[in-house]
């Protein structure tokens, strides 16, 4: 144990360096900058509840509308003044994105049953980008939607004025319930849905950025070593070959770990920066029903989580540990980590887009036999109450584990360590 | 066998018909030679003829494909782990870790042969005597210029007073100086009782430094004895005429 510590210290020391600190540090303040600018700049958007409008009818219809846009908690400014390209040059209007034209004309032809058309313009920002875009036209939706659910009491009100409104408008109620295994609950789907996307979407971003570093942290240090010929020294010296392997291991374990709390906790800044309350609320006021439906981990839940993720590194670590050793150099670490990264950014992306429950044989074969889909899959498992697909992924991620073990267990005592070359390109 | 060089069973190392083959290629092809106790010994020879071969397989990181290699009667093959408490191996042109300061580096060295706190301490103190770095210790080893790095390499490599040092091309690379010095540093650990085996292509280094030497071309010994007995059977002044003699 004690040389294990020993040599724990020196590989922590090797892959911890003051500008692997600095450039994680500076990642945390970019996530932490963009997440605050662009939360703000959201806030601001999602405030601007500004609505131009050019009523031309004046009538008391037209009122009626502008009453329930008000209503709506949209601002309303009067731009009747002019026609409509007055207003998209008026400097006054020039932040403005949703105009509305009230035709002249419209009470008469809504008194004659005849359909009239309401102009809605909405005006893009210069060059396209960002948000405001996107609110503006969740707006106008929804402005659209209240006016004419408006005018549809309007009319029941006046060709039926004894009729009971708030009947006709929700004649039946609707109750929506979510089953999760066993566990029903009524909750509606949407909130379900947020609610587990927000309890999984920093998971497998978190295991992609723990996975590919501690991967390329020990692919670098065996290479470096190799190159440095720091190695043979090692191996000359009466340290036991296994504590070199164990060390190397769990020097990348922990220092991946540490740099990936970090990138987790930028990565949490810059989302709930974009993100703001929106679940938090959500969350709170439909608690009872996800703990009707198990939603809400317990210990033992994170307990399989972490072991199923151990192994997702740990198995990582070994191979990248073997690509390491074929490595010639430093240099040629990114190369020769290709096929770990394919592994990884297929188990990674593809689980994202694709139902694997109902995916093809080919597919599930491929995705399952990665060890590290497991872990990537293993929250949503564990919301899904299907606790055996994770301990069956725990238990193929150890037998991987074991295997490439003893495969670096026969690569590290013989001499294959150093004869062992993976060439890219012109030999020497 | 070859007979280039006569083997004495009481020597401290004894190498006998030592092969060594990669696929196709025959690194080295039946090398026997021996090393006395407190002797230097030195394989000469230019770059590729299977040196640095020889010396790794001495230091238990290759594993030969024939012969039979015993370092104080230990087998390099069956007593390996053995081995490696009382050898040092300096690989050629070998770097430190470039996160550590000297000293951390020659602590860290030092740990991993003794176990008493003590021990380690006074290791380093003498590590730090050998290679005369002073306060330069306390810096990074990337600081260091090559000559320093090499002092330093030298000074891991015999600070744990091995019974058997294995240098590969000590000064490989350095300047007249640091040459120069850690030639006197070799020469001293020998007569403090350390057995020496060197490599070089420096028929200059060999001269100054070794008793005895072998010359080594295609993985093979071609002669073997020391500097002065070598001249004289080659009717030369010159262990570098030897060498081209024995090529031709």
């Amino acid at each position: 144990m004690r040389i294990f510590f020993i040599l724990l210290k020196k590989e922590i020391k090797e892959m911890l360096t003051i500008p692997l600190i600095v450039s994680l540090v500076a990642v945390l303040f970019v996530f932490y900058m963009i997440g605050s600018v662009v939360g703000k700049q959201n806030k601001t958007s999602a405030a601007r509840n500004n609505v131009v409008v050019l009523d031309f009818d004046k009538s008391g219809l037209s009122k009626r509308i502008i009453k329930s846009l008000t209503d709506g908690e949209y601002i309303v400014k009067d731009a009747s003044s002019g026609n409509l390209l007055d207003a998209f040059s008026n400097h006054e209007y020039e932040e403005e994105s949703f105009f509305m034209v009230i035709p002249k004309g419209l009470e008469r032809d809504f008194n004659l049953e005849k359909k009239h058309t309401i102009e809605i313009y909405a005006r893009f920002n210069k060059n396209l980008s960002g948000y405001s875009s996107s609110y503006s036209a969740s707006k106008i939706r929804k402005g659209i939607e209240r006016i004419n659910k408006d005018l549809g009491v309007h009319i029941i009100e006046k060709k039926f004025p004894l009729a009971n409104v708030e009947f006709i408008k929700n004649p039946v109620l609707m109750e929506e319930f979510v089953v999760i295994g066993d566990s029903i609950a009524r909750v509606s789907v949407k909130r379900v849905l947020l609610f587990v996307h927000s309890q999984t979407y920093f998971f497998p971003i978190a295991v992609f950025f723990l996975v590919f570093m501690a991967a390329q942290m020990i692919m670098t240090a065996v290479a470096g070593e190799k190159e440095n010929k720091t190695l043979e020294t090692l191996l000359s010296s009466p340290i036991d070959r296994r504590i070199l392997v164990i060390s190397k291991l769990s020097a990348a374990a922990i220092v991946a770990a540490l740099l990936s709390g970090g990138y987790m906790f930028g990565m949490r800044s810059f989302m709930s920066g974009i993100m703001g309350q929106k679940t938090a609320g959500i969350a709170l006021s439909a608690q009872d029903a996800f703990v009707k439906l198990g939603l809400i981990m317990g210990p033992a839940d994170y307990l399989m989580i972490g072991v199923s993720l151990l192994f997702c590194i740990l198995c990582a670590l070994v191979i990248a540990l073997i690509l390491g050793v074929l490595s010639e150099d430093v240099k040629s670490v990114g190369a020769t980590m290709t096929p770990l990264m394919m592994l990884i950014m297929i188990s990674y992306l593809l689980p994202m887009f694709i139902d694997i429950g109902r995916a093809s044989f080919v597919v599930k074969l491929l995705l399952y036999s990665i060890p590290f889909t497991h872990a990537f899959i293993a929250p949503q498992n564990i919301l899904a109450h299907n606790h055996a697909a994770v301990m069956w992924g725990i238990v193929y991620q150890a037998v991987i584990f074991a295997i490439f073990v003893t495969i670096a267990g026969k690569i590290f005592s013989g001499e294959a360590l150093l004869t062992f070359k993976l060439r890219f390109g012109k030999s020497k | 066998m070859s007979k280039v060089c006569n083997i004495l069973p009481m020597s401290a190392v004894n190498v006998l018909n030592l092969v060594k083959k990669y696929k196709d290629f025959e690194a080295v092809k039946g090398l026997s030679f021996d090393i006395k106790e407190r002797e230097i010994f030195a394989l000469v020879g230019p770059n590729g003829v299977g040196k640095s071969t020889t010396l790794k397989m001495l230091s238990t990181i290759l594993s030969p494909t024939g012969g039979s290699v015993e370092i104080f009667g230990l087998d390099i093959v069956k007593d390996s782990k053995e081995i490696r408490k009382i050898i040092s191996y300096l690989p050629e042109e070998a770097g430190a870790y470039k996160t550590l300061t000297g000293y951390e580096y020659l602590r860290f060295m030092a740990s991993i042969f003794f176990r008493d706190k003590k021990q380690v301490l006074k290791t380093v103190e003498y590590g730090a005597e050998i290679c005369g770095l002073k306060d330069k210790l306390k810096d990074k080893v990337k600081t260091y210029s090559k000559g320093m790095t090499r002092k330093l390499l030298l000074s891991r490599a015999v600070m744990i007073k091995p019974r058997f040092a294995i240098l590969d091309e000590p000064t490989s690379g350095l300047d007249i100086l640091n040459s120069f010095e850690i030639r006197k540093i070799i020469k001293q650990l020998a007569k403090d009782g350390m057995t020496v085996l060197l490599s070089s292509h420096n028929m200059f280094e060999i001269e100054f430094l070794s008793d005895r030497l072998g010359i080594m071309n295609n993985g093979k010994l071609l002669a073997c004895g020391a500097p002065r007995d070598l001249k004289e059977k080659f009717s030369t002044n010159d262990l570098e005429e030897v060498f081209i003699k024995l090529i031709q």
